[in-house]
């Protein structure tokens, strides 16, 4: 049941946006309960959809006027709950501000409005030569306001860099229902870096409404290799010796025997199914440089071990390689009923070790384990097969997950490379920073938000509580 | 360098041997509510307005200790007071860099690099020190140590103090240690130059830059009396104002390529007396190119940030100004370093806060002071007007150093 002051706020947004841009009722409402993350759900008590930057802006101060909280949200597809809307209060759903407000080449940047999906970026960019280079696996429904606040990566995270490193400029409602301009087309603003501070912010110090980008040169030529290997160690020191050889590749990105069963199954590329683990190479860039580089790359893999490694054939034989890794995810519910995919992080050389350890927690908890990730930086997606009905099986699960997440951080490594704390992680915080670290987190949040109104109960724990204690692991895909 | 520390109004100076002592002597000034000044290598303490107020210098200089350095992992953790010096020689010895341009890199350090965000001409292909710092440790203005991030290359747990101290000055916490991303070196480096009669010319060079076939990591645009004679350069022929050099950087085999390429693409251009420099030639330009906004003596340096399109007519507006300017532009990012050899007190209003500054403005940007002789600059003048965006980094000042105590006075508040 709605409470008197939420139908008032209700009715005070339908005068903002008009009626088509609220929804109150349960059976609406139910479809924002959750993002990515579907282990906690939670019904926001409104969502409206502002259509422009001054809506925003008067939503926020109805919402503080009334004393309720308010967070904002894009295409919901975020892995860690950074959308959940605990306890309620309204729910500012962006998609329908997506506009493609400007693109200009000569100065290499584009505007958009936080709710255009981020390939449509790079399509309306076809052509020109260049394109928009963060790319995550989900780039075909995740809007760029969302990218903004996971600062989200991607398969070319490698060597482009992630959203932060794209990032100009914003406008963005601050938690007090102000608009801020920071940054721009220009580089270098004068005073502090707010844009960088905001980006990653998981929508916890303001809400974006506007976004100035940097564009890409498209490079002009590609190599794209697969390599066969009879270990997991061979294939991750044939990377060590890649990077070590000064050769950053555009993607580097590792499949484990496990999940090869199910991609094969799924896409019949013709995966060796003994092979322990592959690994799928791009080099892109000058064309005068990338047959050496093709080379180089073979040769080091095939001194580390690999039983075999090759050129994809023609784009034909690229795309299917690139569309096996994509969806590998998908082909897992071959596997398992249910799944749950972590996204821990470790130095690139400890990638031997951590996946040893994987195999071990999985032996300990008897939870079969599956590995598909960006090895070029460390980012380890393990994804553990159960099911869902067995209430013991599930235990296990959280079990191995924290495990997995504790080794990751003894490895001098970190709980998330990109898909946020948001619920999910808020227990590991305390795992990564002492309570000097975290205060200093909490005084930057209180300095944008002070009521705490604006994304309560996210990514920073709160004193004294344990963070949102896990019942079920999700059935979440990854990037 | 020496007269630089001493324009600070220092009543005692320290130099903290660990992170410990360095919060042990915040936390001192904090409780009697002394100023402190964070000190480098002391070569950008003319950077932002003239300190005023009495304090006492802390020193990073014997936090100097390299931590941890997993070549493999390019990665690199180091003590904020290493000179780049230093930290290039480690570095090139598992033939890795870090590829930001600092002048005086025998004494500047890795934390004064970070606090004040430098960049030098070489952003355009690797981006500038928010894009490296990974990880951080500084002690805010009470005499906490506090860190974020980490030692991985990727990760998103908490919020990135990496951006939000990297270009804070040293006004929110004094940097005692960084994780740096790392490259490895390229093999080969060089520049394509091309003289120019005017400032059209000039800009239909830079506007086929962005749709070259080449990929540039330093696009540089050059004006006025140090760069007419420069002995890389050669003298500029009669008739040519503007000289434009392109670094390229990258393997063996491509900087080569690449100068072949850009030149094939200049001639269809109409420019026909395209010359490239290789080798220890190209290194010495690197390196004017570097220094070139190091320069105390001059009456006034000013940084502008421009679209990149509006570069030529801001050169040409400064020098509208000032004849005897010299003008090093970084015209793929639309920076415009400008030094002014002959500045009149007189002229800050009339000429830097009512022209420059506006021009600035109407091309998208801003225009800050780098360094000057000129005495009593006012806030206005240094770091250009206030933008909705001064309330924030307020709030974000007061939470961090509430009783005003780190480099007062100094930067944007």
């Amino acid at each position: 049941m709605i409470s008197p002051v939420l139908t008032s706020v209700a009715d005070q947004l339908r005068a903002v946006v008009g009626d088509d841009n609220v929804l109150a009722a349960h059976s609406d409402l139910v479809v924002y309960e959750c993002d990515g993350f579907v282990i906690e759900k939670n019904c926001p008590d409104v969502v409206v959809f502002p259509r422009h930057t001054a809506d925003v802006a008067a939503i926020v101060r109805v919402c503080n006027a009334a004393g309720v909280s308010f967070l904002p949200r894009g295409a919901g597809t975020s892995l860690a709950g950074g959308c959940l809307p605990v306890g309620g209060g309204v729910m500012i759903v962006l998609t329908r501000m997506k506009r493609i407000v400007e693109i200009n080449l000569r100065d290499r940047y584009a505007v958009v409005e936080p709710g255009v999906v981020n390939i449509w970026l790079t399509n309306a960019l076809k052509g020109t030569g260049y394109h928009y280079a963060p790319d995550p696996s989900s780039q075909g429904a995740c809007t760029i306001g969302g990218n903004v606040a996971t600062n989200s990566g991607g398969p070319h995270t490698l060597k482009y860099g992630v959203t932060v490193n794209h990032t100009l400029g914003v406008e963005a409602v601050m938690a007090d229902g102000t608009i801020a301009r920071l940054g721009g087309p220009t580089e270098d603003s004068a005073g502090l870096d707010l844009v960088g501070t905001l980006v990653g912010s998981e929508g916890t110090l303001a809400i974006v409404t506007k976004i100035w980008v940097r564009l890409t040169k498209n490079p002009a030529g590609v190599r794209t290799m697969l390599g066969v290997f009879d270990s997991a160690e061979d294939a991750t020191n044939s990377i060590s010796a890649i990077i070590g050889a000064g050769i950053i590749p555009a993607a580097l990105e590792m499949m484990d025997q496990g999940i090869l069963e199910a991609v094969e199954a799924a896409f019949h590329f013709g995966f060796p199914l003994d092979a322990q683990a592959i690994l799928l190479i791009e080099v892109d860039g000058l064309e005068a440089g990338l047959d050496r580089q093709r080379d180089e790359i073979m040769r080091l893999c095939l001194e580390n071990g690999a039983r075999e490694i090759r050129q994809a054939r023609d784009s034909q034989e690229r795309l299917l390689l690139w569309k096996s890794r994509k969806q590998a995810f998908g082909a897992v519910g071959r596997l398992s009923p249910s799944y749950c995919t972590q996204d821990g992080v470790v130095p690139r050389t400890k990638l031997p070790y951590i996946l040893k350890r994987i195999a071990e927690i999985g032996a300990k908890h008897q939870i079969r384990i599956v590995n598909v990730f960006h090895a070029g930086d460390g980012n380890l997606h393990p994804i553990l097969l159960f099911d869902e009905r067995n209430k013991a099986q599930v235990a296990q699960v959280l079990a191995a997950s924290g495990e997995i997440l504790d080794e990751c951080i003894a490895c001098g490594g970190s709980v998330t490379g990109e898909h946020g704390i948001g619920v999910e992680k808020i227990s590991f915080m305390r795992k990564l920073f002492n309570e000097n670290d975290l205060a200093a987190m909490a005084r930057l949040r209180d300095a944008f938000n002070p009521e705490g109104r604006l994304s309560p109960a996210k990514m920073l724990p709160v004193a004294g509580a344990c963070g949102l204690e896990q019942i079920h692991p999700g059935r979440h895909a990854a990037m | 360098m020496t007269a630089v520390v001493d324009s600070l109004p220092l009543t005692d100076s320290v130099a903290p041997a660990d992170q410990a002592a360095l919060a042990a002597a915040v936390a001192g000034a904090h409780a009697s509510g002394t100023p402190v000044y964070p000190i480098g290598g002391g070569t950008s303490l003319d950077f932002g307005l003239p300190a005023v107020r009495p304090g006492i210098g802390i020193a990073t200089t014997s936090l100097n200790r390299i931590i941890d350095y997993p070549a493999r992992d390019m990665t690199i953790t180091v003590e904020s007071g290493i000179t780049l010096a230093e930290l290039a020689s480690t570095l090139a010895a598992e033939h890795q860099w870090l590829p930001i341009d600092v002048p005086q890199p025998a004494i500047a350090t890795l934390g004064g690099l970070v606090a004040t965000a430098w960049s030098g001409p070489r952003r355009y292909g690797y981006g500038t020190p928010r894009d490296y710092v990974i990880g951080i440790s500084a002690v805010d203005g009470r005499g906490m140590p506090f860190k974020a991030g980490g030692r991985v290359v990727k990760n998103v747990a908490g919020y990135d103090f990496c951006k939000l101290l990297t270009g804070s000055f040293g006004t929110l916490g004094i940097i005692s240690q960084l994780t740096l991303k790392i490259r490895p070196l390229p093999q080969a480096s060089a520049f394509l130059l091309a003289d120019l009669p005017d400032a059209a010319t000039a800009e239909r060079l830079l506007a086929a830059i962005v749709s070259s076939g080449t990929t540039p990591v330093a696009v540089e645009l050059l004006a006025g009396p140090i760069w007419r004679e420069n002995a890389r350069l050669g003298l500029l022929t009669a008739g040519e104002t503007l000289r434009l050099a392109i670094g390229l950087e990258g393997a063996a085999d491509e900087v080569p390529w690449m100068v072949n390429q850009l030149e094939d693409e200049w001639r269809s251009l109409g420019v026909t007396a395209a010359r490239a420099i290789h080798d220890e030639a190209a290194r010495t330009l690197w390196r004017d190119l570097t220094e070139f906004s190091h320069a105390p003596d001059a009456a006034l340096v000013v940084k502008a940030s421009v679209l990149p399109s509006r570069v030529t007519e801001f050169v040409e507006l400064v020098r509208g100004i000032d004849v005897t300017a010299s003008v090093q532009a970084h015209a793929g990012n639309g920076i415009v370093i400008a030094r002014f050899g002959k500045f009149e007190p007189g002229d800050v209003s009339r000429a830097l806060i009512g022209r420059l500054q506006p021009a600035a403005a109407l091309a998208g940007g801003h225009a800050v002071v780098l360094s000057s002789t000129l005495g009593g600059l006012t806030r206005q003048a240094v770091w250009g007007g206030v933008e909705d965006s001064a309330k924030w980094m307020g709030k974000i000042k007061t939470q961090f150093d509430p009783a005003g105590i780190l480099n007062p006075g100094r930067f944007v508040y």
